[in-house]
């Protein structure tokens, strides 16, 4: 599903983000990326979401050669990607319901439609009572189950999330590990870009270490 | 985690395809048309409900950003209507405009009212009017107060007069009449006095080039002031442009609150443009008619009519929704998701 063949990142200020990086992600697949900060993490997931392209190699996402995808299909690439940030970037001038429908509403789906969806990913992260509340009447990791019923509710193929768990704790970053474990049950490929090792490790899931964006290891965490 | 299971995703070919109308959705999940154009519908009942809620949040700062625009519309348009009813008002005394044709001092009275009848008879002629020898001398004592010394002359010196009210007030039409009115036989001089028509009618020319101007100026300035409070808008909404596009929202889709925005704006200012020309002309009217009532005249201000009214408010809709596109068109690039 992910192939990256001796992909390189180069900033025009002379900084290597990622240099020759190759390996490839099969169709369901869940695995972590890991590593320091500066690594080439997040480059890799922006290269994914075509927030960046790279500058050398190829990258195939289904196909599709990502360095030269065009500005007009970026959308529709991103449309079949479900993304989880750190931060959740939730909108919080509108409701849960607002938040985790806006995917669907951008694909232009009814509202029945949207209704539905909606309700079905809120109920699988647990937060259906919370649809008409707002993001800041939310603890920091309801607001994180939010931002992960938006990333699944259009049925991406691929969900990515960066450092998904950076600022929750034990107890409930392992709650969303399982979160993402049930997505991915249901045939999402689910990449994520984490540096908590003991969290990894308990996962038993492939693991790629990036180290100043070369991948010095890649296998199953322990 | 959850009980719930909702239906896996979809085959991950599609991934990064355009919406291909076979290949976009699964044959169970296809739309048909009417669905696809309710929430196409929708969508755009959405955008328009959200820019409406999101100027009705800040009233005053929207009724002052209307009010900027719509004086900066009313003015030439205001300007363009007083210009009109100038005209209306020179195209009455341009009707007025007279040949005068000064007989030779021997034409009899009854030569003088068989040429009123000839003349009065052409198709170019709306009126010809006959004043006599004596009646001319009678005016002219009225008038000049040299009544006395008038007296003293031994012959009426003033010749009789046809008075010629052509139905073409075109200076060359009327040239044309004049000319061929001094060939009648017992006219002595065809007068014409264009001097006051080609004044007018130069001072109404540099009016509209001056209107036309200053509508160039505004409606520049009009583009900057709603191009400004959209770049402000999206200022505002940045993190929300930058989910938007990362979830995969087109640029029209990510435009189209703010295109919505602007023809709002625009239709706010064409409103109340029309209210102050409305006021304002009516203002002014009841000066103008007391200052033509004292030159006998029933001249009045027309007002806003109802097609012009209906052309404003399509302009400023117009001109909203361009200058929202053009702060759209140069901002959306700089918002990429970070």
């Amino acid at each position: 599903m992910i192939k990256f063949e001796q992909v390189g990142k180069r900033y025009p200020n002379g900084h290597v983000g990622l240099h020759e990086l190759s390996f490839r992600v099969r169709r369901g697949e869940f695995l972590f990326v890991t590593g320091h900060s500066g690594a080439g993490k997040s480059t890799l997931l922006r290269l994914l979401l075509a927030m960046e392209r790279p500058t050398s190699g190829k990258l195939l996402l289904a196909g599709q050669d990502l360095g030269q995808i065009s500005n007009a299909q970026i959308p529709f690439l991103r449309r079949q990607i479900g993304v989880v940030f750190q931060n959740h970037q939730l909108l919080f001038d509108r409701s849960v319901f607002d938040n985790v429908a806006l995917p669907l509403q951008i694909l232009g789906l009814s509202k029945v439609e949207i209704g539905k969806r909606v309700g079905a990913a809120l109920e699988r992260v647990s937060l259906a009572d919370k649809a008409e509340q707002f993001p800041s009447e939310l603890s920091t990791g309801q607001q994180q189950r939010v931002g992960i019923a938006r990333a699944v509710v259009h049925r991406p193929a691929l969900l990515l999330a960066d450092e998904p768990t950076g600022n929750l704790d034990p107890r409930l970053a392992a709650e969303i590990m399982g979160v993402f474990e049930d997505i991915n049950r249901l045939g999402t490929s689910v990449l994520i870009a984490s540096h908590d090792l003991a969290l990894i490790a308990r996962m038993r899931h492939r693991m790629l270490t990036l180290q100043r964006g070369r991948l010095i290891g890649d296998g199953e965490a322990v | 985690m959850s009980a719930t299971r909702i239906p896996p995703p979809q085959p991950a070919q599609r991934v990064g395809a355009a919406p291909k109308k076979h290949e976009a959705k699964t044959p169970s999940e296809e739309p048909d048309f009417r669905s696809q154009l309710d929430a196409w519908l929708e969508s755009h009942r959405a955008s328009l409900v959200d820019s409406l809620r999101r100027l009705a949040k800040q009233p005053i700062g929207s009724f002052f950003t209307c009010l900027v625009m719509a004086v900066a519309l009313s003015l030439p348009m205001g300007l363009a209507l007083l210009l009109d009813n100038v005209e209306r008002l020179g195209g009455s005394w341009q009707r007025a405009a007279q040949i005068s044709l000064f007989l030779q001092i021997d034409a009899s009275e009854a030569e003088g009212q068989a040429l009123r009848e000839q003349i009065g008879a052409m198709d170019e002629v709306a009126e010809a009017e006959w004043i006599s020898r004596e009646q001319a001398l009678d005016e002219f004592q009225q008038q000049s107060g040299l009544g006395e010394a008038l007296k003293e002359l031994p012959d009426n010196p003033l010749p009789g007069v046809v008075l010629v009210t052509p139905r073409e007030i075109d200076k060359v039409t009327l040239e044309a009449l004049r000319l061929r009115l001094a060939e009648l036989p017992k006219v002595q001089q065809a007068q014409l006095d264009l001097l006051w028509v080609e004044r007018l009618t130069a001072i109404l020319n540099l009016g509209d080039r001056f209107v036309f101007g200053l509508s160039l100026l505004l409606v520049m300035a009009l583009l900057l002031v709603i191009g400004n409070t959209i770049r402000l808008h999206i200022e505002n909404r940045r993190t929300e442009i930058e989910v938007i596009k990362l979830v995969g929202g087109t640029d029209s889709y990510v435009r189209r609150p703010f295109l919505y925005m602007g023809a709002l704006y625009g239709l706010g200012a064409g409103l109340l443009a029309w209210l102050l020309l409305a006021y304002g002309l009516g203002w002014l009217n009841a000066a103008v008619i007391r200052l033509a009532g004292l030159y006998g005249s029933d001249f009045a201000l027309a007002g806003v009519p109802a097609g012009d009214g209906l052309s404003l408010l399509l302009g400023a809709v117009l001109l909203g929704y361009i200058g929202a596109w053009l702060a759209v068109a140069r901002h959306l690039n700089e918002l990429q998701p970070r």
